[in-house]
């Protein structure tokens, strides 16, 4: 679910490695962290007081500047891996630093460090601070915390679930798994858990605090009949409370990859060519986040190199079509209480009746719109800055009936699983790839197919939806990585069932 | 070799065993990147700092994990060190996990891969922005009167590296990269923006294109979009243009490695020694190419890096398996992970096999996709130049390629005369016959 990574060739250079900072993930005394609604982590932890903030702020404002701000993170990941029928792997990575931002206009200065001393932070500071060039800048005075609703309360710290608690659910997975069918010969299951602790404090004299937890517990299931091998996977999570992987939730990750690797044995060839396509309910809302999602991105409007840019207040698709990007859904892996530059995490709508509405924006592109940021300042680390970027991006539910929805496409195919995407923002073309689907032959669901890419062009699309089910339906899954000038951030989808008139199939049949 | 950066790793091993764990490898990096790009000849944004990260495999008791730390200071991590100890023995114990007999360590090439640009000190924060306004203003040049936006970025860095096994291996390593890269946003037809790019990585300055000939590539690279448009569902043949190849046959290299095999995940798994594609296929995995991207004299097990021939004249010959899986596969080991990939150029260039052709499409571009690799299918998306006559006749967008590698593989007929160097896949354009393209 990339854009066009225009970074993504650093990859394979191994020359762009930008190390995550990390402590350990058992070590010291993380365990004693108060409950988020006691803000002032960073200053209990670190020793982050206000008086050092605004020193580093006036440092990153030395040479003018209309805004900066610091943006402290300490994250720890953990993750538990099982293969061949035992827990045998468990990785840990934390991050600790803090990246300074100064900006000017439409430009951007960064520096960040790892060390959260004054000497550090103020070299990091100077960094951001060449983006300008004249004298200085006010820096605030007092500071003071902003307040948020928590869209994903914690009974407990992910950081006090014992490594202990978790291997047993692990364990479960690829018990039911194999206990599921005798046709599965392989199950890679395993268990990641992240607490990220944020601070933004800003040049306009606000602090705000977030703890953003993420989970999901997956199964990959490779099955076997007669010599031919399947696979499918399937996982759970979001921003999760521990509590939330039960027996249920391990009975229906084990159900889903099982029943998905099985039934792709009556896998047929899958088509090619122009044809209707059903959107069956869920996690298939990432062809919103490529189709219309990143070109509704504001930094791509208005540096006009979106295929959206002159489109607001014009109807872009039926009355019946709402697209939303929201921080603010319960559990789901892209809400935020805060955005990663201190705005209180908000519902956005993109296309409201047909409508085209609304830019995603962080702080630069409001100012250039003159507008209110929307919440969607985001990033992926302390060691880069923000971009406009998705939270969670769905469709509104509409008045038809799913059966209705699927006997209108006559002969097309059904998608009922995605596995990433990719879009050109300026073009308006995007793709995105079905590893799970079924043919639809005279207005009903027939054969299994699979490993098909869709094509299209977002605004073509949105025309071409010609019914919504009222069956919506949020992906929560725990896995969609969004990535976006080489950062990833972690992004949710909705979907009810839904009919687009034409896309390209690309299959190996015509 | 930094000495200041071993005795830290000969400490941490010290300290680690002395916390109860049997054996581990430790490795400490210490990296350096700056970036600066260009927006309406002004910067947009510049970006500058240091990290470092040290990261311990621990084994203790049977038991195996990978936990990683920036904070350098001893007395944290001697923490660090007995909480990871602690949290291994939590783990089940597995037969198959243990440090790599020494014996792999050994015949390391003693020859200098040139990783180290020793002018890139002296690469300065001027010559950074010169540079970044060398690539915008040839961008803006060449777009001329279709130019929307263009954006021109320098990214570059200094990185070291060192690795020590408690068994004995120690290794060191540095290196330099520069990486030019501009992008043009082109007004087309209505609503559509086409946006097109062209870089450049390199370990040394000197090797790297002229920076004006990088913006105008990237404006004609955008220019050749205009006018895109989806021709009707045909079988044609396609040429995969150098740059791109590496994305389609990432599909194949997931399927070949140890752990894919292993875990039956993979395509390949019972085809060694069989062919898997046209004998124009030769792919070499050569770690000891000078100034090289992925160049390196260990690898990630710390085994000795040599030259591998893993596909000749389309016969399957190797895999990528490292000392675990081939422990649980009960193979010899290879080497972990690719390190160069070249595959051996043909002798013509990509306009003389469009002249031969006649008819068929240059793709440029891949979007979307993806590929199982346990069964071999794929479909991706793709973008390109319709050319007939030899001649480029239309962009196309909105198109699909789709097979099962084991067929497409096959269908290679040539390859071009033009390793793409800018990459540690250093792969020629390849020609594909009889390719179903998927469109109207």
């Amino acid at each position: 679910m990339a854009e066009m990574s225009r970074r993504s060739f650093l990859k394979t250079t191994g020359g762009a490695a930008a190390a995550a900072a990390a402590v350990p993930m058992l070590a010291g005394n993380w365990h004693q962290l108060l409950a988020a609604d006691s803000p002032g982590y960073f200053e209990r932890e670190f020793g982050i007081g206000d008086a050092l903030c605004r020193k580093v702020l006036a440092a990153a404002l030395a040479k003018g500047g209309d805004y900066a701000d610091l943006y402290f993170e300490h994250t720890i990941g953990n993750w538990i891996i099982l293969e061949d029928g035992k827990v045998s792997r468990a990785f840990s990575d934390v991050a600790l630093g803090v990246g300074i931002r100064t900006v000017k206009g439409d430009q951007v200065g960064y520096g960040f460090t790892q060390e959260l001393e004054e000497k550090a932070m103020l070299k990091a500071a100077a960094v951001a601070a060449t983006i300008a060039a004249g004298g200085p800048a006010a820096a605030p005075g007092q500071l003071s915390w902003m307040k948020a609703a928590d869209h994903y309360p914690l009974k407990k710290l992910l950081t006090d679930v014992p490594l202990a608690a978790k291997l047993p659910l692990v364990q479960a997975v690829n018990d039911r798994c194999f206990a599921l069918s005798p046709l599965v010969i392989k199950v890679n299951a395993s268990f990641h858990d992240q607490q990220k602790r944020i601070m933004v404090v800003t040049a306009d004299g606000t602090k705000s605090e977030d703890l953003q937890p993420r989970d999901y517990l997956t199964a990959f299931v490779i099955a076997e009949k007669g010599g031919r091998k399947e696979q499918a996977a399937w996982n759970l999570g979001g921003r999760r409370d521990f509590s939330y992987f039960t027996p249920g939730a391990v009975e229906a990750i084990a159900a889903r990859a099982v029943g998905d690797a099985v039934q792709l044995f009556d896998a047929v060839q899958p088509p090619a060519g122009e044809m209707p396509v059903v959107l069956g309910p869920g996690v298939t809302g990432i062809l919103l986040h490529e189709a219309i999602g990143h070109g509704m991105e504001a930094d791509f409007n208005r540096k006009k190199t979106s295929t959206f840019s002159t489109m607001i207040g014009k109807q872009v698709a039926e009355p019946f079509v709402t697209i939303l990007d929201d921080g603010t859904i319960p559990g789901m892996l892209g809400s935020i209480n805060f955005d990663d530059e201190g705005i209180p995490g908000q519902r956005t709508a993109l296309v409201e009746n047909g409508i085209l509405t609304s830019y995603m924006h962080d702080r630069i592109s409001a100012r250039f719109y003159k507008v209110k940021p929307t919440g969607n300042g985001r990033r992926e680390s302390y060691q880069h800055y923000v971009q406009p970027r998705m939270r969670n991006t769905y469709m509104l539910a509409g008045p038809a009936a799913a059966d209705d929805v699927i006997r209108a496409a006559g002969r097309g195919i059904y998608v009922q699983n995605v596995s990433n995407g990719q879009v050109k923002i300026g073009e308006g073309d995007f793709a995105f790839y079905v590893s799970q689907g079924r043919m639809i032959e005279d207005g009903r669901l027939g054969a299994p197919i699979k490993d098909i890419n869709i094509m299209g062009n977002g605004p073509k699309m949105l025309r071409n939806i010609s019914m919504v089910a009222g069956d919506l339906e949020f992906s929560q899954g725990g896995t969609g990585a969004c990535g976006k000038g080489g950062q990833a951030v972690p992004v949710g989808f909705g979907q009810p069932t839904c009919l687009v008139k034409s896309l390209t199939v690309g299959g190996v049949r015509s | 070799m930094n000495k200041e950066m071993l005795a830290l790793c000969d400490w941490v091993t010290k300290t680690a065993k002395a916390a109860g764990a049997e054996a581990c490898v430790v490795n400490l990096d210490a990296n350096r990147t700056v970036e600066v790009s260009y927006r309406d000849h002004k910067p947009e944004n510049i970006k500058e700092a240091s990290t470092k990260a040290l990261n311990v495999q621990v084994f203790v008791a049977g038991r195996y994990s990978v936990q990683s730390t920036s904070d350098l200071r001893k007395e944290a991590l001697r923490d660090f060190l007995g909480n990871a100890v602690a949290a291994t023995r939590l783990l089940a114990e597995d037969p198959f996990r243990s440090l790599p007999d020494p014996k792999y360590y050994e015949g390391r090439a003693g020859t200098d891969l040139e990783l180290v640009d020793p002018a890139y000190a002296s690469f300065s924060p001027e010559n950074r922005h010169d540079m970044a306004k060398a690539l915008e203003g040839a961008c803006l040049q060449a777009g001329g009167d279709k130019v929307v936006s263009v954006t021109s970025q320098v990214q570059d860095g200094s990185q070291e590296s060192v690795m020590v096994a408690s068994n004995g291996m120690v290794g060191y390593s540095r290196g330099t990269y520069y990486a030019p890269f501009a992008q043009m946003t082109a007004q087309d037809a209505g609503d559509r923006r086409p946006n097109g790019y062209s870089y450049a990585v390199t370990v040394h300055r000197g090797d790297l294109p002229k920076p004006e000939e990088i913006g105008a590539r990237a404006a004609r690279r955008t220019l050749d979009l205009l006018g895109a448009k989806k021709i009707k569902t045909e079988t044609l043949p396609v040429i995969i243009e150098n740059q791109n190849v590496g994305r389609l046959l990432n599909g194949v290299l997931g399927a070949m490695f140890g752990r894919s095999i292993q875990q039956k995940r993979s395509f390949l798994a019972d085809k060694k020694g069989q062919a898997i594609a046209s004998r124009h296929l030769t792919l070499v995995d050569d770690p000891l190419i000078p100034k090289g991207l992925g160049s390196r004299h260990f690898d990630g097990d710390g085994f000795a890096a040599r030259r591998r021939v893993m596909v000749e004249a389309g016969v399957l010959k190797e895999f990528f398996v490292d000392w675990y899986y081939s422990r649980k596969l009960g193979w010899e080991p290879t080497t972990g992970s690719p390190s160069n990939l070249v595959v051996p150029p043909g002798t013509r260039s990509v306009a003389e096999i469009m002249k031969d052709l006649g008819r068929g499409i240059l793709i440029t571009g891949f979007i979307g996709g993806n590929a199982n690799p346990t069964t071999g299918d794929t479909s991706i998306g793709i973008i390109g130049t319709l050319f007939e006559k030899g001649e480029p006749v239309q962009a196309v967008s909105e198109m699909n390629i789709a097979d099962n590698y084991l067929k497409f593989l096959p269908k290679l007929v040539e390859v071009a005369n033009d390793p793409f160097p800018y990459s540690s896949t250093r792969f020629p354009s390849m020609v594909f016959e009889n390719v179903v393209v998927s469109g109207l």
